[in-house]
């Protein structure tokens, strides 16, 4: 899954900035529910928002939507400012809500064309626009279908079509993918990644692998802050005290002799027991940083006729680092 | 203002298309009917009664006062019970069903949005107000003479008292995401501007002056009995734009309370 994240940084690091968040709060009376947030998204990049429920994901997406305007801060979309000249920034937003809500009452055409006319798609244009979305969101045997009618999954796809009229430069995408089944999931997914190519697309989500297979960076919010961003190896990296190697011998009579040889490799800092079985023995290492004992592993197992089964990396999933970050910030706040 | 139009037609083709929208067409088709029917009937016995006794008062109200006159007052009485229903959906409902969130996020500005709805619910009412031609019709085909004049007056001042009343369900409807507390509301309030009537009944003087001055329904007798006073008219434009006023400033609510 890994292998289809763009790895183009070099590009992208190149690219014009499309969306610029320059510090921005909101509060709700007493509740601050963002709180001197920034960021800023380059052309053609998939953005995860990421955080627990509550953490003002909603808010900042409504905010980049032009829903409602910022309590502080501001936000510039191609250099314009949103709040300055909504009617005309807003065309260049696509927006899909949570829980997607359409008029269940129209034809999914009808709604398009409606939604077409409200983003001033030229009539000309409108017909060959809406046609053009219908097939491109598999919406095209539906077109005429009630939209109350349409499976949750094609009422998805009806969403992302209606924020895709008017051809918008940003896509923000509020859980797009919550409430679908697997299948739905997976086609959702692909379109997003799809339109993701030639478009900026800003998505939330709390389903932690989805950012893994759909983004290029995350963003984690919590409590109304930015507690972290890059992309999933940079938050990785950042979290070096972390980085284990795990082995997994074949044999379980050499177990104490495999745990002796391991802690004499240089570099290894300690040596844990994870799990014994008849027939094979695993153990975890914590390397020191930078070092990788790897080859020396396999090099005096082999000169000691230990069969290896397995040796690997640990990678640190993203629900680790996001709990790490997350409860680390809690911890912090806590003590200080 | 172009975007406000699409809205309206949205909000006025959705209505027509629902159940309820054709239920509450073909009632106020009936109901109309029913009041036209009851006041021809009874003004042609009072006049059978009449010309009995030889009685020469009647000809002093003649039937466009006593039909048309009687009936755009009694009529009004509807719109009490019909505008509740009429506004709870527009936003209410959109609210509910979270619609209103996407269209908040369109290139549209509040005034648009206020505006298209406001504009759907006058059109739907336009177009209830439409069918009743017919019994024009029918009365001038059995051959009874009317004046135009009046009665042109009294659809325009239903027409008037009915967006006034509409501005105000509009304005309801934007403060809560419930249907039925809004057209509870909105039937409460409209009943409130109702009695206003009798209250300048009641008090005397400038509390009195001050009611007539404020009740809609005195301001629309006025157009039943065929007079067209401009500070009629002013009073229901300012009616319209105070409650559409009221509307845009509900809607940016959202901005502080999420």
């Amino acid at each position: 899954m890994v292998d289809e994240r763009r790895t183009d940084e070099a590009i992208e690091a190149e690219a014009p900035i499309m969306v610029q968040v320059q510090n921005i709060s909101k509060d709700f009376g007493s509740v601050h529910a963002l709180d001197h947030v920034s960021f800023q998204i380059r052309q053609g990049e998939i953005l995860g928002l990421l955080g627990p429920n509550g953490a003002g994901k909603t808010t900042a997406m409504r905010i980049l939507t032009g829903y409602f305007p910022p309590s502080r801060g501001d936000v510039w979309l191609k250099g314009e400012r949103l709040f300055a000249n909504p009617n005309v920034v807003k065309r260049m937003i696509g927006y899909l809500p949570e829980e997607v809500s359409l008029y269940s009452d129209m034809k999914v055409r009808e709604y398009l064309g409606f939604v077409a006319e409200i983003k001033k798609v030229s009539r000309r244009r409108r017909k060959p626009h809406i046609d053009d979305y219908l097939t491109r969101c598999g919406l095209w045997d539906v077109k005429n279908r009630l939209i109350n009618q349409l499976s949750k999954g094609f009422r998805q796809r009806v969403g992302l079509a209606q924020a895709l009229i008017g051809d918008p430069e940003v896509l923000v995408l509020d859980e797009p993918t919550s409430g679908l089944d697997p299948k739905q999931i997976i086609e959702i997914r692909s379109l997003i990644r799809e339109l993701g190519k030639e478009r900026t697309v800003v998505l939330s989500t709390h389903i932690l692998p989805e950012v893994n297979m759909v983004c290029d960076r995350v963003l984690i919010i919590n409590e109304g802050r930015v507690v972290a961003s890059g992309t999933t190896d940079e938050l990785e990296a950042g979290l070096k005290d972390r980085h284990e190697i795990f082995v997994t011998i074949g044999d379980r009579k050499m177990k104490d002799k495999a745990v002796e040889l391991l802690a004499s490799i240089s570099g290894v800092e300690r040596v844990r027991l994870v799990e014994e079985k008849v027939d094979q023995v695993s153990f975890a290492l914590s390397a020191t940083h930078g070092a990788d004992p790897r080859s020396s592993v396999s090099r005096i197992f082999v000169e000691h006729q230990i069969p290896i089964l397995e040796i690997r990396a640990g990678r640190l999933s993203l629900e680790e680092i996001f709990m790490k970050i997350v409860v680390s910030e809690k911890d912090s706040q806590n003590y200080l | 203002m172009r975007r406000a139009l699409v809205i309206a037609r949205k909000e006025a083709t959705s209505f027509f298309r629902s159940w309820s929208g054709t239920l509450i067409f073909a009632f106020f088709f009936l109901i109309a009917g029913i009041f036209f029917s009851l006041l021809l009937l009874s003004y042609a016995k009072l006049s059978f009664e009449a010309s009995k006794t030889a009685y020469q008062g009647l000809e002093g109200i003649g039937l466009t006062r006593f039909v048309f006159g009687s009936f755009f007052l009694n009529f009004s009485m509807v719109l009490i019970f019909l505008v509740p229903i009429l506004s709870m959906r527009t936003f209410s409902e959109e609210r509910k069903t979270r619609t209103l969130e996407l269209l908040f996020t369109y290139p549209l500005s509040d005034f648009d949005i206020v505006w298209g709805k406001f504009l759907g619910l006058v059109w739907i009412m336009e177009a209830l107000l439409l069918p009743t031609l017919v019994y024009l019709g029918l009365i001038h085909w059995m051959g009874l003479t009317f004046d135009w004049g009046p009665v042109l007056m009294g659809y325009l001042g239903f027409w008037l008292l009915a967006n006034a009343y509409l501005s105000l369900g509009l304005f309801v409807s934007s403060l809560t995401d419930s249907q039925v507390t809004s057209a509870m509301i909105s039937f409460a309030c409209l009943m409130v501007f109702w009695m206003f009537e009798w209250v300048a009944g009641v008090a005397d003087g400038t509390v009195g002056q001050v009611f007539v001055a404020l009740s809609p329904l005195s301001r629309y007798r006025n157009f039943t009995l065929g007079i067209l006073d401009l500070s009629d008219i002013v009073y229901f434009c300012f009616f319209h734009f105070f409650f559409l006023f009221l509307t845009m400033r509900s809607v940016e609510t959202r901005n502080w309370k999420g």
